[in-house]
């Protein structure tokens, strides 16, 4: 297979929408092209950048209000609707009954959606934790203390983390980066437990799916505590910011952190 | 409500989605959205039960865009979006992006991706919604109307045109 060829076919090679032996010669071919191999790469990053970062514009109630009351209109005249009544009873009834459990059926779709994006938000915060792990250079600025941390994201945020905790000898604060939190930039506070990272990502907190069940208060604030592939994860809102605070410490220890970064100074 | 309504109704969301992109702004996406769910009702009889509603909901939806856009690209008093229609044409030949380059790609942010995409015709954003919904090629090509071979090609310069203006974003 020519490299023109494997290239028109990478989106379905990934999608695994090849017949088996396209796909094993497409995959043979990747083996031995480190061009068509980065080609492979950077169209999959495309597409984790689409499907995860490209927002997403859904209709407004209004518009759904002013489609089921146009939808659910008879079409039908009045001498129509005299000669039709009894055969049509039935089918109305039924309507009638779809109409009631329609605002139902897509709350329940509503609430299965949001329950996948707070589950995505627990991932991301994780993935975001990982890639701090794996970066050859995980901090931009290196702690000199929270007055030196938190000037460095000046200008490069459009937003200003708000943090008052500086650390100590329990959860010493180690510095900072730049992150990404799902499709916005986040400030991430890297603090330590031991020889253990604890990141503190902060971000804009609008349009994202906050957990509204199952909360821990901390603090007067309401935090959703979970856990994914080992690490454990807190998250919580504060007026216009959203913080998430992931490490690989055990649940009670982090909770204990996060008391201390939502003590009010 | 017919069977059918009650169906189309659940794709609400992704076709105001996609007039969004198409249309570029809230007001005549939601006037889109409704006159797609008109024709559909007339046309309800025309529907093949077992296909894919979804797609033949996009498919009323971009024909009405397009019958709609055509008359008002009439009216001199209105722009169109659809004025950035050769970027097919100056996508780039290489795949080749170096570290920082992909290093960039993964920096991008909503905002970016959004507004790099509304720079593309309407064709090669209509291709690469559809795709991301999951579309077969069979489908893509019956909402577009071109051959299901065209596809492919089109969707690859589409996505290369993509990533060429997300390299002019992403800093």
């Amino acid at each position: 297979m020519r490299c023109d060829e494997v290239r028109l076919h990478l989106l379905d090679y990934q999608e695994g929408r090849l017949r088996l032996e396209a796909q094993n010669a497409v995959r043979a071919h990747l083996d031995g092209c480190p061009d068509c191999t980065r080609a492979d790469t950077v169209e999959q990053e495309l597409t984790r950048l689409l499907e995860q970062r490209l927002p997403q514009h859904p209709a407004s109630l209004a518009l759904k209000r002013r489609l089921a009351a146009r939808w659910s209109q008879p079409p039908a005249s009045r001498s129509w609707w005299s000669r039709r009544r009894a055969s049509l009873a039935p089918v109305l009834a039924a309507a009638a009954v779809v109409l009631v459990a329609t605002p139902v059926v897509y709350y329940e779709r509503a609430a299965s959606r949001v329950a996948r994006e707070q589950t995505a938000m627990v991932a991301e915060a994780v993935n975001d934790h990982l890639r701090l792990l794996a970066s050859p250079r995980p901090l931009d600025v290196e702690s000199g203390g929270l007055h030196q941390v938190k000037p460095w994201f000046a200008g490069r945020l459009d937003f200003a983390p708000v943090v008052t905790f500086e650390g100590d000898a329990d959860f010493p604060l180690k510095g900072g980066t730049l992150g990404y939190f799902r499709d916005r930039k986040a400030a991430v506070f890297v603090y330590a437990r031991r020889l253990h990272s604890i990141s503190l990502l902060v971000f804009r907190a609008d349009g994202l799916p906050w957990p509204s069940r199952g909360l821990t208060r901390i603090n007067g604030v309401e935090a959703s505590v979970a856990a994914e592939r080992g690490f454990n994860v807190i998250v919580w809102r504060r007026g216009e910011l959203g913080y998430a605070l992931v490490s690989d410490v055990d649940a009670g220890e982090l909770t204990a952190f996060a008391a201390r970064l939502t003590r009010t100074p | 409500m017919s069977a059918l309504a009650n169906q189309a109704l659940a794709y609400v969301d992704v076709l105001h989605n996609l007039a969004r992109y198409l249309t570029g702004n809230e007001t005549d996406a939601e006037d889109l959205v409704q006159e797609t769910y008109a024709r559909a009702l007339r046309a309800e009889h025309q529907f093949t039960p077992g296909t894919n509603l979804k797609a033949w909901l996009f498919r009323i939806l971009r024909n009405t865009f397009l019958s709609s856009y055509r008359r008002r690209r009439n009216d001199p008093t209105v722009g169109g979006l659809d004025t950035v229609a050769a970027e097919d044409a100056a996508a780039p030949s290489d795949w080749l992006l170096g570290d920082v380059e992909l290093d960039r790609l993964r920096k991008v942010v909503a905002d970016e991706i959004e507004a790099a995409l509304m720079t593309l015709s309407e064709e090669s954003r209509t291709v690469i919604l559809l795709d991301l919904e999951g579309l077969t090629e069979v489908e893509v090509a019956d909402v577009v109307g071109c051959a299901v071979g065209t596809v492919k090609s089109r969707l690859a310069r589409a996505r290369a045109a993509l990533r060429q203006k997300l390299k002019d974003y992403a800093r």
